[in-house]
């Protein structure tokens, strides 16, 4: 059989019937009729349909289709023919179709499979076995066989048509694509870097990239103008469903640009990629400061495919007679309420009081939860009657409320704890009450971040990170007010609450730099010592530059619309960061620990013998563990020095031969005829007489360490 | 005489009846016969009983000879500080006595006493229940009034042990084939065996040799220039050995626990550093910077051996015996460093390095003090003690 002449199994139309075709693929499914052997084919490319009839095909081949079973290897050569009206398959691209066998070689036979792989039913209406849900361990653990289940393999086909639509329409934009370091030096990021021992450097290690951010930046610096990768970075994070500990991301950047470009690029490029997976975004994408968002959603990455947008009540109770209204605002706080429009017959008072006021609210953090229905024109709760009549009609006139209309309002001395615990509360209540349209996409641009954000002692920390441009450079490194209230050139591209990148526009001034590190109290020095590598670089006439980077796992994922983002990943970890299939992270041996100075990183334990290692005679004392008295050195010490002498003469005296060790032939020692057994001095404790210490059956030692 | 011996059984001590017959034979507390005391003389056996018998005492008992006690030795038998080997023999309180030869201490013990010794071939007797030091270089040497005794003797013990290791399956076979006429050997002299020694026992050697051309012997002059090196290799292959092999002594099994040690290391540390003696402590120091510093010197010193025992084997084929004189610089007083000790073995160690028998003749008619020393290629045990019978015949079978 020649695999050159070899046809794609789901290239095949009604077009081919007549020719004479070679086929090459897997057994995706088999129907054996009394000798005429149906089997659906499948590579690649897709599914069809062969069969073994004893009135075309040779008698010894039908006999070996017979033999035939699930996911064997095979290549086929045969005619194709019309299926018989009535017989079509539907679930099948070349359902009309069917290659009638005339010559069948079996490349490969299969084990019984641990879980079925076909996913195309043989008959019209069918199911088909593949679709009983698989543990995902056992997945990942016959990845290989996983992958030619067609939706994995479509999955990997549609990631790769995305990453090649990523690389043509940067390439046009004039991007380069530079390949930066994976061994790296350990970056000021958020998460745990992996760290990479290394052997030739005890006690020193590289860090795997978290992000190439000084790289890209240093590419900037070093004149590239556009760059991308498609870089793979790695964050040691805790465990989280939809993390990878390994991920790639799309990273980019350029100079003598600013926001308006990387919102046009990126905008152009997002939209290109849903296409892959013909899904068309709303353009343009929608923009919201991150005040906004906080503001009407609660989230910094906010779901806009529903409303239920916060709305501010907090001055329509400046002079509330409602105790606990009226304490949270001497203290400071806010109300916030949403209206949920429509809802009260889903939302019973039984279910606002006992699930959501006691249960759910304080879950997210709140410490309480107030709700209002709207019914007949009146506002029904457990505390309406708390509220003046000015209050209510304050409320019906910001929500809009009408009848059927359910609000819901949070109130917290702390503004934080408002919007975060209405923001999760809206969410829950947009899924409860089916609320999220499905292929819906809400493409959103959350820019103006906070530069900084306060640390506990009283100081600043950055929330991006330190190279971040602000959106003013005038600002007081020692007043923590004017620093909190400075916002960064910095945005996050988020679809549907799932922030798929961000990035910001770069600090490329020395001066804003120097005002920022003071700013979060690092010296000259520390600062130094931290980046000193990065900002010398920035001496040398860096130009103004800012970029993005985009989860592409993420992206990709969204745009297949998986249920997790290990399905559009080759070989991922499953969710406890490790690999079924080959087993990592694995142990290692002690010599390997040993190779690379891991057995006692940094000195920090003390090993016995330590103390041993400078003196000449105690190291001899402890290897061999012999001590002896201080009136003894002297004669050691002779000992010592005679032995180096007695070295360097055998050294020097030395010829070519092979050394001996023993005067006699040197033999391997059988005993036969004997059989191992228990010595009888073991069995009858004669053994431990002359013991100095025995506890039982055993010798007795001092404890191995102290 | 109950200064002589450490132990002496309160029995007769044969199990069988044989060649050895009444033969009193006297042992070091190194061979382990069961129930005696073994201490090797060191502290680091202080108090151990043999639980068995050693091979080579098993067959002298079964061959009717009767194990008449232990004499005092050096700690492990390494030099004859301390050691009172020979005496019993030479006193009569014993017809033969087994000496751990660990560089030619059963010799020069022999020649003080003024009796035969004579160290067999490495190989030939098995080591199983003897206490040594230096594995590939020890052996029991036998001491004798009588040449003739000491070849009965060993043809009662020597043979394959199937339980030592270190034994060869085979017997080292003599290259000669059979028995030669002792009369008609030839008899070659390293011309630098005896350099280094003085006029006197200069004289007395060559006057040895002249007693041997007078007893109907050709003497012809053969040369070893490396001889020196025997030292050389012994000092180093013999201290890593002996660091090894003391590395059992950890008073877990047998010996005697420091106190108050807090931990397993601190227990071998105190425990080890008080069982040994100046001496051995020095010998374990020595090869343990061979061991853990100087790898490279140890394995020169066994390429060393390699060619000296490839020169010595050539040599011995030359000629029927080889002699030597037993003492060179002869310091018979007490040994107190490493460097006296290998002045003292000067002459002897050779044999120790190569595996080959060497016989130590006592003054005698035409033999002065400095006794004399023959050797032959590995094997030809039975040619020396034909040899030194003749000999001692010729003497009139004094010693």
């Amino acid at each position: 059989m020649q695999f050159s002449q070899r046809v794609d199994c789901g290239q095949l139309t009604p077009q081919d019937v007549g020719r004479i075709v070679f086929l090459a693929g897997w057994v995706d499914a088999y129907r054996d009729h009394g000798g005429l052997v149906f089997v659906h084919l499948r590579d690649r490319s897709g599914i069809v349909q062969i069969v073994f009839n004893p009135a075309t095909a040779p008698e010894a081949i039908c006999r070996q289709a017979a033999g035939l079973r699930a996911e064997y290897c095979v290549a086929v050569r045969g005619e194709v023919c019309q299926r018989l009206a009535g017989t079509e398959n539907p679930h099948i691209e070349t359902g009309t179709i069917e290659v009638m066998v005339t010559e069948l070689t079996v490349l490969a036979e299969s084990e019984p499979l641990p879980f079925s792989v076909s996913e195309k039913a043989m008959v019209a209406g069918a199911v088909t076995a593949g679709s009983d849900p698989v543990a995902e361990d056992l997945r990942l653990q016959y990845r290989y066989l996983d992958l030619r289940r067609p939706s994995m393999r479509d999955h990997l086909v549609r990631r790769h048509r995305i990453f090649q639509c990523v690389r043509q329409f940067l390439d046009a934009q004039g991007f380069v694509e530079v390949e930066t370091p994976v061994l790296t030096m350990s970056t000021p990021e958020g998460a745990r870097d992996y760290l990479v021992p290394s052997r030739v450097h005890p006690g020193h290690f590289y860090a795997l990239p978290q992000s190439p951010q000084l790289f890209k930046q240093l590419l900037m610096v070093g004149g590239l103008e556009r760059y991308f990768q498609l870089a793979r970075c790695f964050r040691d994070e805790d465990l989280r469903p939809n993390r990878q500990p390994e991920f790639t991301q799309l990273d980019l950047e350029a100079s003598f640009v600013d926001e308006e470009f990387i919102y046009a690029l990126i905008e152009e490029l997002t939209v290109r990629m849903f296409a892959v997976g013909g899904i068309a975004l709303p353009r343009p994408f929608a923009r919201m400061t991150w005040t906004e968002a906080m503001e009407t959603t609660g989230s910094d990455r906010p779901d806009l495919r529903f409303g239920l947008r916060f709305v501010d009540v907090t001055d329509l109770f400046a002079d509330t007679d409602y105790s606990i209204f009226k304490q949270i605002l001497q203290r400071g706080g806010c109300i916030k309420g949403i209206n949920i429009q429509g809802q009260s017959e889903k939302l019973s008072k039984n279910v606002l009081q006992n699930e959501y006021a006691k249960e759910i609210a304080p879950s997210f953090g709140a410490k309480g939860m107030t709700w209002m229905r709207v019914e007949n024109g009146r506002f029904e709760s457990n505390i309406v009657q708390y509220f003046s009549p000015a209050e209510l009609d304050g409320l019906r006139q910001r929500f809009g409320a009408a009848d059927g209309d359910v609000l819901i309002m949070v109130a917290d001395p702390s503004y934080s704890v408002v919007v975060s615990a209405l923001g999760q509360l809206r969410l829950h209540l947009a899924h409860r009450l089916d609320l999220v349209p499905a292929d819906r996409f809400c493409p959103v641009w959350i820019t103006e971040f906070p530069l900084f954000e306060p640390t506990e002692d009283g100081g600043v920390t950055s929330s991006h990170h330190p190279f971040t441009a602000p959106d003013r450079t005038d600002f007081d490194p020692a007043n923590i007010e004017d620093l909190l209230s400075l916002r960064s050139r910095s945005y996050d591209l988020v679809v549907n609450g799932e922030e798929l990148g961000g990035g910001s526009i770069r600090i490329s001034d020395r001066e804003v730099q120097r005002k920022i590190f003071a700013a979060l109290g690092l010296g000259e020095e520390e600062t130094r010592e931290k980046f000193g590598f990065f900002l010398r670089a920035f001496d040398f006439g860096a130009p103004p530059h800012g970029g993005l980077a985009l989860g592409m796992d993420r992206t990709v994922s969204m745009i297949l619309q998986t249920p997790s983002i290990r399905e559009v990943i080759a070989f991922p970890k499953n969710r406890s960061a490790a690999c079924p299939l080959t087993g990592a992270p694995s142990a290692v041996t002690r010599e390997q620990l040993a190779e690379l100075a891991l057995l006692n990183p940094g000195g920090r334990d003390v090993l016995p013998g330590d103390a041993q290692k400078d003196d000449p005679i105690d190291r001899l004392s402890w290897v061999s563990r012999i001590g002896f008295a201080a009136h003894e050195r002297p004669m050691l010490e002779a000992v010592r020095a005679g032995a180096e002498t007695l070295a360097q003469l055998a050294v020097q005296q030395a010829g070519a031969e092979d050394p001996i060790y023993t005067v006699v032939p040197v033999a391997n020692r059988l005993r036969p005829g004997i059989e191992a057994r228990q010595s009888p001095l073991a069995e009858n404790g004669r053994l431990l007489e002359s013991a100095p210490a025995v506890k039982g059956d055993y010798f007795k030692v001092a404890t191995i360490l102290e | 005489m109950e200064e002589l011996f450490v132990h002496r059984p309160g029995e007769a001590t044969a199990t069988g009846d044989g060649p050895l017959h009444g033969m009193k034979v006297a042992l070091q507390p190194n061979c382990s016969v069961a129930g005696w005391p073994a201490d090797a003389g060191s502290n680091a056996l202080a108090g151990f009983k043999a639980l068995e018998d050693a091979t080579i005492a098993h067959r002298l008992r079964g061959a009717g000879a009767d194990l008449c006690g232990t004499t005092r030795m050096s700690e492990f038998g390494f030099g004859l500080d301390g050691s009172r080997a020979g005496e019993a023999v030479r006193q009569g309180a014993a017809d033969a006595e087994l000496v751990l030869d660990l560089m030619g201490e059963s010799r020069l013990a022999a020649l003080r006493a003024s009796v035969f010794g004579f160290k067999p071939s490495y190989g030939r007797l098995s080591r199983l229940g003897i206490i040594g030091l230096i594995p590939s270089m020890e052996c029991s040497g036998v001491l004798a009034t009588d040449p003739e005794m000491i070849a009965k003797l060993l043809d009662a013990v020597a043979g394959p042990d199937g339980m030592d290791f270190s034994m060869p399956a085979q017997p080292a076979v003599d290259p000669a084939g059979g028995p030669l006429d002792p009369a008609g050997l030839t008899i070659g002299v390293m011309t630098e065996a005896g350099q280094d020694l003085d006029d006197y026992r200069q004289a007395e050697f060559r006057r040895a040799l002249t007693a041997l051309t007078e007893a109907g012997l050709a003497i012809r002059e053969v040369s070893f220039p490396e001889f020196s090196l025997f030292s050389l290799v012994h000092q180093i292959v013999g201290a890593v050995e002996a660091s090894s092999c003391a590395g059992r002594y950890d008073s877990v099994r047998y010996g005697q626990r420091a106190a108050g040690a807090k931990n397993w290391n601190e227990m071998y540390l105190r425990s080890r550093g008080a069982a040994f003696g100046p001496l051995v402590k020095s010998y374990l120091f020595q090869g343990a910077y061979f061991q853990f510093e100087q790898y490279g010197a140890f394995e020169a010193a066994c390429r060393i051996r390699a060619r000296l025992v490839a020169r010595m084997e050539r040599l011995a084929a030359e000629v029927d015996v080889l002699a030597l004189p037993a003492i060179d610089l002869g310091e018979s007083g007490s040994a107190t460093s490493l460097a006296d000790i290998y002045a003292q073995f000067g002459a002897t160690l050779f044999a120790n390095v190569t595996g080959q028998p060497a016989l130590v003749l006592p003054p005698g008619p035409g033999i002065g003090v400095s006794g004399l020393q023959l050797t032959a290629a590995r094997g030809g045990d039975a040619r020396l003690l034909a040899l030194g019978r003749h000999l001692f015949n010729g003497r009139g079978g004094k010693a």
